[in-house]
């Protein structure tokens, strides 16, 4: 795997850290900020080891993402972040489930394509997918999530 | 032996069915990612105000008990946990579970729940007064030592490297800062505002465990050879019942480090399972299995979290203390009913008390029984295709997430820690020690604070803070720990250094 | 075709305007409790709302959701800036804890980011010791006071709530300084350090303490309200040991909706809400739990928040 690979993570998790300590030691009330400083001198002074290690290209452990891997992954997380960031809120839980899960399915399942038993049965899927849902968290437990669209 | 004589109340039929009820409500409301045991309970107390004193606290009880023992099976098969107790159960059961043991991890963790459960609960019935006065022994200044303790187990809990796991644990008690501080009431690093309840711990966990889970799934791309994911392998339960036997340690070890941290209020059922689990693993000679599906960390982490069942409750009933979210439900269940815990409720309502801790007793056999149920049919249901765990587990975190407290905000800090962590895990970090951190963060925080007035107040940081055998004690097993992890570290480096030399001579 | 065009408009506007006066509510409402699960506010919300599902209530059941952190802070900034405004979310108050916190600022509320709907209860606050503690009244413990300045520690359940209100008046009305210990986690934990002895005195919830009282627990000294209170007919107020204390710190808890709600809303949940707190299964039920009750109306909730405004923006002023 390559070095920068490893070098942008750590380089991110050093700059978050070196605002957190920052904001730490800036911010008042000091009383209340007490305990995020020490904190933060422990995350800074770890986060910047692991930063030059990653610089040095010492850094072995973990297996990064091959580029097979990340063309794989891409539409997933995407659909993913549409369905939790926009699609939930925007089309209601149960309406934006159904889409998402039946994109999501689509996307990743094995079977053919191209033949119209394989769509029923992802169609069937969701169904009964998002019928569990409604009838666990709707009625079962009452817990009234954003209705938009539909139901 | 006053407890015996109360037997009978808990088979009458109604009790009997609410009893069965509640068990397996809880089983099932505890495998729901998003509905800790707390929630659970709050849940069906509006129940319980048709029904009677005695029949309503055993319907709770049944449910805490199972919700608890519950949250195992979404750990195991989903690797989401479903409260901070399941934690510890995800390291090695769901490992065990992508070997396709996922319905011996089940069996072993309802057995451990059951023998340390019942265990639990019979020191409620015999030590109750001893107990109390332990539990009372446990000020600011131990409290902080005890979190302090904790975080020496981050560095361990991730084998991968040490640093990568201290610096995770390190982002976990910076994220617990964010939000309000509980006591001064200042704002820190709200730079969202789905930030200003500052990061609820339920939300968090399912992000940090399902999404990597989701998205390393759709990593995989399309898998043309189709149902692949989680194969269950039959197992027979007399085999689990043998497995179990053969590893009393990691049973005794779970089983007394839960019922010890289980009674200490405020702090006890968050970290009962990790750290019987980072002690089981310390004593087991075989260390380096854990992780990789051992069964000894299912045993330790599960027998530990239902073991603090009965000693939490201990504060609760003996002095009106609630010394957890559920015990201070439990009150309410009580109240409501005009029962006040204490010596009032052994004095004047002895029938309520034993009928209560006795359903506990048989709640635990029966969430057994149960649970194997729910083990064998694991092995049918579990064979799900890769494509379709994927949107499950994400549909199902979105949902859990949110209804931890009916926000969004919520759902989007589970979203950002999820996939955050993905990238993370892929460069070394781990989920774990980051919960920890989040987890013992404010623990050792507020009573740093506090401790730390009443020393200004009255005798001084370092003789409130280092003085009292108490504090000695707890101070000298942290060193312990620490010394133990260092040594162990330095052991492992001569063993892993020595044949590259021999081959570099 | 105009004319047509208006009609329709017409029509639809009072369709759905109609629609939102007489069938609210026509789903669930949830209504919002700053503190956890079990705590008194949480306990008391979940009794007075369990009617709520009747025909003569509001037909419709109340569901509680927790929000709890940084003594109420983080469930009331969030009822001001994130809840909907629509009749379906409600939010309990903590009087004086949400006024004395505006007051002191770094939260986004004030009393004019709320609408006061009912009253349900008042709690006073009341001193308690450990029972085998050698203070047997307010004289011995401000004697150990002032023979000790600064070092008799006390808690409550944080800055800035009614406890904390209380501690002021006290140290003020004696005139001694004493180590006013803010606990995490409500006043469970504030109660579990006097009975420990981590502290050597507190300020707790006179529900709580009385419940501890019964348990053979603690011991208490004094009421910070202007008369006895009828669970605790034998302690004596402040006022009555010769401290100058009123009831500015007495926890009144009751049901608000944010700014901006619909005026029909408004207006229906005032009058059907204190019939509801007045159902006898609610009242017996809390007498049960040890819970004072105290029914007050919207109009003479306006009032008593407007006052304690101005008693606490006094009391305050010197922080």
């Amino acid at each position: 795997m390559s070095r920068t690979q490893h070098i942008i993570p750590s380089g991110l998790v050093f700059a978050v850290g070196c605002w957190v300590a920052w904001v730490s030691y800036t911010q008042q009330p000091a009383d209340a900020f007490l305990f995020p400083r020490l904190i933060s001198t422990a995350f800074v002074v770890l986060a910047g080891w692991t930063f030059v290690k990653a610089l040095l290209g010492w850094s072995k452990i973990g297996t990064g993402i091959p580029r097979r891997m990340a063309i794989n992954l891409a539409p997933g997380l995407i659909v993913s972040l549409i369905y939790v960031f926009w699609a939930a809120k925007t089309l209601g839980f149960y309406t934006a489930t159904t889409i998402g899960f039946f994109i999501l399915l689509s996307l990743y399942d094995p079977a053919p394509h191209d033949q119209a038993k394989s769509w029923i049965r992802r169609a069937i899927v969701t169904a009964c997918f998002v019928a569990v849902m409604y009838s666990v968290f709707a009625l079962l437990l009452k817990v009234y999530t954003p209705r938009e669209i539909l139901f | 032996m006053e407890f015996i004589y109360y037997f009978g109340n808990v088979f009458e039929p109604i009790s009997l069915l609410l009893l069965i009820g509640g068990t397996i409500g809880g089983l099932i409301l505890g495998a729901t990612p998003g509905l800790s045991p707390t929630m659970a309970v709050a849940l069906l107390i509006p129940f319980t105000f048709q029904l009677e004193a005695v029949q309503g606290l055993i319907l709770l009880g049944a449910a805490y008990t199972s919700t608890v023992a519950g949250g195992a099976v979404s750990a195991i098969l989903l690797k989401i946990p479903g409260a901070p107790a399941n934690i510890a159960t995800t390291l090695d059961g769901h490992a065990m579970a992508k070997k396709g043991e996922g319905a011996k991890a089940l069996q072993l963790s309802f057995l451990a729940s059951a023998v340390g459960g019942v265990f639990g609960v019979l020191l409620l019935i015999f030590l109750t007064p001893l107990l109390a006065k332990w539990a009372l022994a446990f000020g600011p200044s131990h409290l902080f030592w005890l979190a302090i303790l904790g975080v020496t187990i981050i560095g361990s809990l991730d084998s991968a490297s040490v640093v990568k796991g201290l610096l995770s644990g390190c982002i976990g008690l910076w994220l617990a800062t964010i939000g309000f501080d509980d006591i001064m009431g200042a704002q820190r690093f709200i730079f969202h505002p789905s930030l200003g309840g500052g990061i609820n711990i339920i939300a968090a966990l399912i992000g940090l465990f399902a999404i990597p889970q989701v998205l390393t799934m759709f990593a995989k791309g399309r898998q043309g050879d189709g149902i692949e994911v989680i194969e269950v392998q039959k197992h027979a339960i007399k085999d689990a019942v043998r497995e179990l036997l053969s590893r009393k340690r990691a049973m005794a070890i779970g089983t007394a480090v839960g019922s010890v941290i289980g009674l200490i209020p405020g702090v006890g059922g968050q970290i009962a399972g990790l750290v019987a689990y980072d002690q089981t693993k310390k004593f087991s000679p075989e260390r380096k299995k854990f992780g990789t599906g051992h069964p000894e960390g299912v045993i330790a982490a599960e027998s530990a979290n239902n073991a603090m069942v009965g000693p939490s409750l201990v504060p609760l009933l003996t002095l009106s203390i609630p010394g957890s979210p559920t015990a201070a439900v439990l009150l309410g269940g009580l109240l409501i009913h005009g029962i006040f815990p204490g010596t009032d409720l052994f004095d004047n309502h002895p029938d309520v008390a034993w009928t209560f801790i006795n359903s506990m007793l048989i709640g635990q056999v029966l969430m057994c029984l149960f649970g194997l149920y729910i083990a064998g049919m694991a092995a049918k249901v579990a064979q799900v295709p890769q494509s379709v765990m994927a949107a499950v587990v994400l549909g199902l975190s979105v949902f859990g997430a949110y209804s931890v407290q009916s926000s969004m905000g919520d759902v989007y800090v589970m979203a950002t820690l999820g996939v955050m962590m993905f990238f993370l895990e892929r460069f070394g970090f781990s989920a774990a020690p980051l919960v920890l951190g989040l987890i013992l963060g404010p623990i050792a925080e507020a009573n740093f604070i506090q401790g730390s007035m009443i020393a200004n107040a009255t005798d001084g940081m370092a003789p409130y803070f280092l003085g009292g055998g108490l504090n000695i004690l707890l101070i000298a097993i942290v060193v312990a720990s620490i010394a133990y992890s260092v040594w162990m570290e330095l052991r492992q480096h001569r063993i892993t250094n020595t044949p590259q030399e021999e081959t570099l001579v | 075709m105009k004319k047509l065009l208006a009609g329709a408009a017409m029509a639809l506007m009072t369709l759905t305007g109609g629609a939102y006066a007489g069938d609210y509510p026509d789903r669930p409402v949830m209504m919002m409790v700053s503190y956890g699960a079990g705590g008194a506010t949480d306990f008391q919300a979940r009794i007075v709302t369990m009617t709520a599902g009747n025909e003569d209530a509001l037909g419709m059941p109340i569901a509680i959701i927790n929000k709890p952190g940084a003594g109420g802070r983080v469930g009331w900034n969030w009822f001001a800036t994130q809840a909907e405004a629509d009749g379906y979310t409600l939010a309990a108050y903590n009087i004086p804890h949400f006024i004395a916190q505006s007051i002191k600022g770094g939260v986004d509320y004030s009393a004019d980011s709320f609408e006061p709907i009912a009253n349900w209860g008042a709690d006073p606050a009341v001193f308690v010791v450990a029972a085998d503690s050698p203070m047997n009244s307010m004289e011995d413990a401000l004697a150990y006071a002032k023979e000790n300045p600064g070092k008799l520690t006390f808690s409550g359940a944080g800055l800035f709530v009614g406890h904390h209100i209380a501690a002021l008046q006290l140290e003020k009305a004696a005139g001694v300084k004493m180590a006013y210990i803010p606990t995490k986690g409500g006043g469970a934990a504030a109660m579990k350090a006097v009975i420990a002895g981590d502290v050597l005195a507190g300020v707790n919830n006179l529900s709580d303490a009385f419940r501890a009282r019964e348990a053979g627990n603690v011991k208490i000294l004094g009421v910070f309200d202007l008369e006895r209170n009828e669970f605790l007919p034998d302690v004596p107020t402040m006022k009555e040991q010769g401290l100058d204390i009123d009831n500015a710190s007495v926890n009144f808890r009751g049901i608000m909706v944010p700014k901006g709600t619909p005026q029909d809303v408004i207006d229906k949940l005032a009058a059907t809400v204190p019939e509801m707190f007045a159902n006898a299964k609610v009242a017996g039920k809390m007498k049960a739990g040890g819970s004072p009750m105290h029914i007050m109306t919207r109009n003479e909730v306006k009032e008593m928040w407007a006052a304690r405004e101005a008693t606490l923006k006094e009391l305050l002023a010197g922080l």
